[in-house]
């Protein structure tokens, strides 16, 4: 068996493979970092940047999420393949966003939309009415 | 090693409270058994992340279509109560990530523990999401006993949607958030309770001393599950309840 020098300790070729255990403190000291950006959220939500909003609070995000993925989901320390797996799927989910605000971009939008006076109920005009007056 | 000698792999309990695992027989070892179940764990992962991918494409398209819905619709959120939501979500990870420590470190008592307090963090999580529910529910902002109700074609109306207050009459097209908020924490929801039966799940088999340092798989597995719970809610909270 070639899995010998995944072993460690007193399992020997039983063991698992992969089981870095973290420290309790590392798992703390993120803890304490999560909840700290938590409240940075809130804060620069507070403040108008314009359309810097959104970024800083996907940036803030972000580092957060990396957190998470990096120290509580063990990927750090996990196989190759397992994160190119689980990494992977965020090349995909960029394509969908890339794509799609692409389209929204570039897309002639029909201005009456943003004119519409009001989305009170009793004013709405159901849909399939919209085309059928030719 | 041949694959005609049918005979399991065990592995020892680490002590009288735990029992031995035997390696599923179609593995030839622990170490396979554990990274077969692994790959195949973090690509359904990946397949959640596209699932929720989805929305928050869905969301990023009419942010930019309808903003000032998106802003007036997001005031209407109490970002005190997703603020402490996304604190007990936080907690709740680090109970698990803690509860998984504890599984590899064989310690039966703390990981029945940090498994509790994992689905207590769940549980008040999901209190404080009914409650915001109903209070929109109440608005008219998003009646639940209506969701599945498309077009009055009598009269053009949404039935779930009737704004009582008018708190979304000076923007277009108020009903969008208000689908966006819905689906996207209520898929959320949905996991936050399926995570919790796993590790309700989880903590039956640690009663029986399943879990130990030559055993753990099970109890990473759903650690990673609700990990991944935490990481949507990280993107959902400044989304939602602090409109950019």
């Amino acid at each position: 068996m070639s899995d010998a020098h995944d072993s460690h300790g007193d399992f020997g070729d039983l063991q698992m493979g992969t089981h870095h255990v973290s420290s309790a403190l590392q798992f703390t000291s993120v803890l304490i970092a999560l909840l700290f950006l938590t409240i940075i959220t809130v804060a620069v939500a507070q403040f108008d940047f314009g359309g810097a909003n959104m970024l800083i609070a996907m940036g803030i995000a972000s580092v957060k999420a990396a957190l998470v993925i990096l120290f509580f989901m063990h990927v750090k320390y996990d196989t190759a393949i397992n994160k190119i797996m689980f990494l992977s799927s965020f090349l995909f989910l960029s394509l969908l966003f890339i794509f799609t605000l692409a389209d929204r971009a570039t897309r002639q939008m029909d201005h009456r939309a943003h004119t519409i006076k009001t989305p009170v109920a009793s004013e709405w005009v159901h849909p399939n009415t919209l085309n059928s007056d030719h | 090693m041949s694959h005609d000698d049918h005979h399991s792999v065990v592995i020892p309990a680490p002590g009288p409270e735990f029992k031995p695992h035997t390696v599923a027989h179609h593995f030839d070892t622990p170490v396979q058994e554990f990274q077969s179940a692994k790959l195949g764990f973090w690509l359904f992962l990946a397949t959640e992340i596209l699932l929720f991918g989805g929305l928050f494409a869905a969301y990023f398209y009419f942010h930019e279509q309808y903003p000032e819905t998106f802003v007036v619709g997001g005031k209407q959120l109490d970002w005190r109560l997703g603020g402490l939501n996304t604190c007990v979500l936080l907690l709740s990870s680090w109970t698990m990530a803690m509860g998984v420590r504890a599984a590899q470190t064989s310690q039966k008592k703390k990981l029945l523990m940090y498994c509790g307090l994992t689905v207590l963090g769940a549980a008040i999580f999901m209190v404080i999401k009914f409650f915001e529910y109903k209070a929109k529910s109440d608005h008219g902002l998003f009646v639940f006993s209506e969701m599945l109700g498309g077009y009055d074609t009598a009269t053009g109306q949404l039935p779930w949607f009737t704004d009582i207050h008018g708190v979304m009459a000076g923007v277009p097209h108020g009903h969008m958030f208000f689908a966006i908020y819905v689906t996207m924490t209520g898929i959320h929801g949905l996991h936050v309770i399926i995570g919790a039966g796993l590790i309700i799940w989880i903590m039956f088999g640690a009663a029986k001393g399943r879990f130990h340092a030559g055993y753990y798989l099970p109890v990473d597995l759903v650690g990673l599950y609700w990990h991944l719970v935490d990481l949507i809610w990280i993107f959902l909270f400044p989304l939602l309840y602090l409109v950019p």
